[in-house]
């Protein structure tokens, strides 16, 4: 990575910090967080056995709603701001790649994201005292659950991203990104429905709910993993051509 | 140090920029003038590497443009229209931020940004949060900005827009200290600023140059300076027969003080009507107390290249 990059994420990091739209964030995140778990424990309390407390987590309404509605409004004004302001036309008369800028402002959100989880950890790591070390950390589960977490946030950020360049309007971007993660996120539950077996298999292969559910139970798959992946590359790729193109200047 | 040949940038709904061919020599204070929406923003985003221009040869600051952006980046300091800052962080703070995006060697960072905080006069507000400084200040931090990495060339698109008569004085004074020692380029529509900062002017309308020349030049191009006369004469006579003069375009009454009476006489463009009129006064024998030529104006050039 280059120094412009790190100079760029520390200044992508310290912004988002600043803003209030962080905090707000992080107490509705926490809010949320312990309200959903609360309730899994509660489910748990009713003699639940074949579940484990991770798996109903992961699994929740609540947990998916969030990640949907979260990501939007944190990378909304990512570049819109940057265009409304015209702060951009500062930033990209320094010399730097356009390349470093986008990957600063990936990873300054991505950064932010992660900590937006630590407080669900708190609670798993709560739920671990209250029990007594009854049931012991299984580590693997939980390793895989974040890392599918984290997956799954770096795929939603790249499309926040590239909703963010194509709008000087922050509440534009943050509806279409919404919009976009929202279909592809719903688009999975077709699953259920369509009995062609080639087209389920497709339809598998990007239902976010079933790979976290094998992932919170431990189960390791790849597929998932290049899936998401290639798609973050693929929206940041997006990003960059429309940053190139500079339609938006006037 | 600049190059433009031949620079084109067409927009969806027209041409922005029209073919035009300019140069900038080393050490150069150069000021671009024109109306607004003229081309001059368009024209310095090109310059940076920000726009690509639809057509054209240029090389700024020893790199061609877009080949060698970066290049051209690293060697040039712009300060944009409007001066867009980050309203979050501290002055100082920024200056360290672009002292580092514009590769300021690590151990030079501190001593570099305290010499333009001093030399931009902000060493009073380096703490403060740049979101609550006076335009002035921040069209400073602008400054300091494309000081940060001590470029060899500074562009700055209408660097006083916006600031109160003192702070546009000031302003003024740093430009031309600045202008000692490196080459810069600076639009405005303000015309006396240019009287006052630059030696040679461009000067654009509608996406074409319509002259680029030494002040003194351009004042030549146009003669209209007027030439003011106070003589004892019948008033009504003496404007007819100043009227007929060949090289006269126009007369105008001033005022009459008892029997004298004073005239502004203009000249056609690009006569000189001084030997013209003091013969006639001779012929006439009017006495006379009053003879003198009010220089042509920049004002004047401009407005008369750039008429509808």
């Amino acid at each position: 990575m280059t120094r412009a990059f790190w100079t760029l994420w520390k200044r992508e990091a310290g912004a988002i910090l600043l803003s209030p739209i962080a905090w707000v964030l992080l107490t509705c995140m926490a809010l949320i967080n312990g309200f959903s778990f609360s309730q899994c424990v509660a489910y748990l309390g009713q003699g639940v056995r074949e579940l484990t407390v991770m798996q109903i987590y992961f699994y929740i309404f609540h947990f998916w709603f969030l990640l949907i509605i979260l990501v939007p409004i944190l990378t909304m004004r990512l570049f819109s701001e940057e265009y409304k302001t015209g702060t951009i036309e500062m930033l990209l008369t320094a010399p730097v790649r356009d390349g470093d800028v986008i990957l600063s402002k990936f990873a300054g959100a991505l950064s932010f994201y992660l900590l937006l989880w630590i407080p669900s950890l708190l609670g798993l790591a709560v739920f671990q005292v209250v029990t007594h070390q009854a049931v012991p950390v299984a580590w693997i589960p939980l390793g895989l659950s974040y890392l599918m977490v984290t997956l799954v946030g770096m795929l939603y950020l790249s499309i926040g991203l590239f909703t963010s360049v194509l709008s000087k309007n922050q509440a534009v971007s943050a509806m279409l990104s919404f919009t976009i993660i929202a279909l592809l996120f719903f688009t999975g539950f077709l699953s259920y429905l369509v009995r062609d077996p080639g087209w389920r298999e497709v339809l598998t292969y990007i239902f976010t709910l079933e790979q976290m559910r094998s992932f919170s139970a431990g189960q390791f798959d790849s597929r998932p993993v290049v899936f998401y992946l290639s798609g973050t590359i693929f929206f940041l790729c997006l990003t960059q051509r429309v940053m190139a193109n500079r339609t938006l200047k006037g | 140090m600049i190059r433009v040949e031949n620079l084109t940038k067409k927009y969806a709904g027209g041409e922005a920029v029209r073919g035009i061919s300019f140069s900038v020599e080393k050490g150069e204070v150069v000021g671009f003038l024109g109306p607004n929406g003229a081309g001059k923003s368009t024209t310095m985003r090109i310059l940076t590497g920000f726009l690509p221009a639809t057509d054209g040869q240029i090389e700024v600051a020893g790199a061609k443009l877009p080949e060698e952006s970066l290049l051209v980046r690293q060697r040039i300091g712009y300060m944009p229209e409007n001066v867009p800052l980050y309203p979050e962080m501290r002055v100082e703070e920024f200056l360290e931020y672009r002292g580092r995006l514009k590769r300021v060697a690590r151990k030079d960072i501190t001593e570099r940004v305290g010499l333009v905080l001093d030399q931009c006069g902000l060493s009073d507000v380096r703490k403060k949060i740049i979101g609550t400084l006076s335009k002035g200040f921040r069209q400073r931090v602008g400054l300091a900005d494309a000081l940060i990495h001590n470029p060899p060339l500074l562009i700055l698109d209408e660097p006083t827009a916006g600031l109160d008569p003192h702070q546009i004085r000031s302003f003024r004074e740093l430009i031309k200290d600045l202008g000692r020692d490196r080459t810069i380029l600076l639009s405005t529509h303000i015309l006396s600023e240019v009287e006052m900062v630059c030696r040679r002017a461009i000067i654009i309308n509608r996406g074409k140059i319509e002259a680029s020349d030494t002040l003194a030049n351009l004042a030549k191009r146009v003669q209209s300076g007027a030439l003011q006369i106070e003589v004892k004469a019948d008033p009504v006579g003496a404007r007819e027969k100043l009227v007929k003069l060949s090289e006269v375009g126009g007369v105008v009454e001033l005022n009459r003080v008892g029997e004298w009476v004073s005239f502004e006489v203009t000249a056609l463009p690009g006569k000189d009507i001084r030997g013209e009129v003091d013969s006639l006064i001779k012929r006439e024998q009017w006495p006379l107390r009053d003879f003198r030529r009010e220089k042509a104006r920049l004002e004047d050039v401009f407005v008369e290249l750039t008429q509808e």
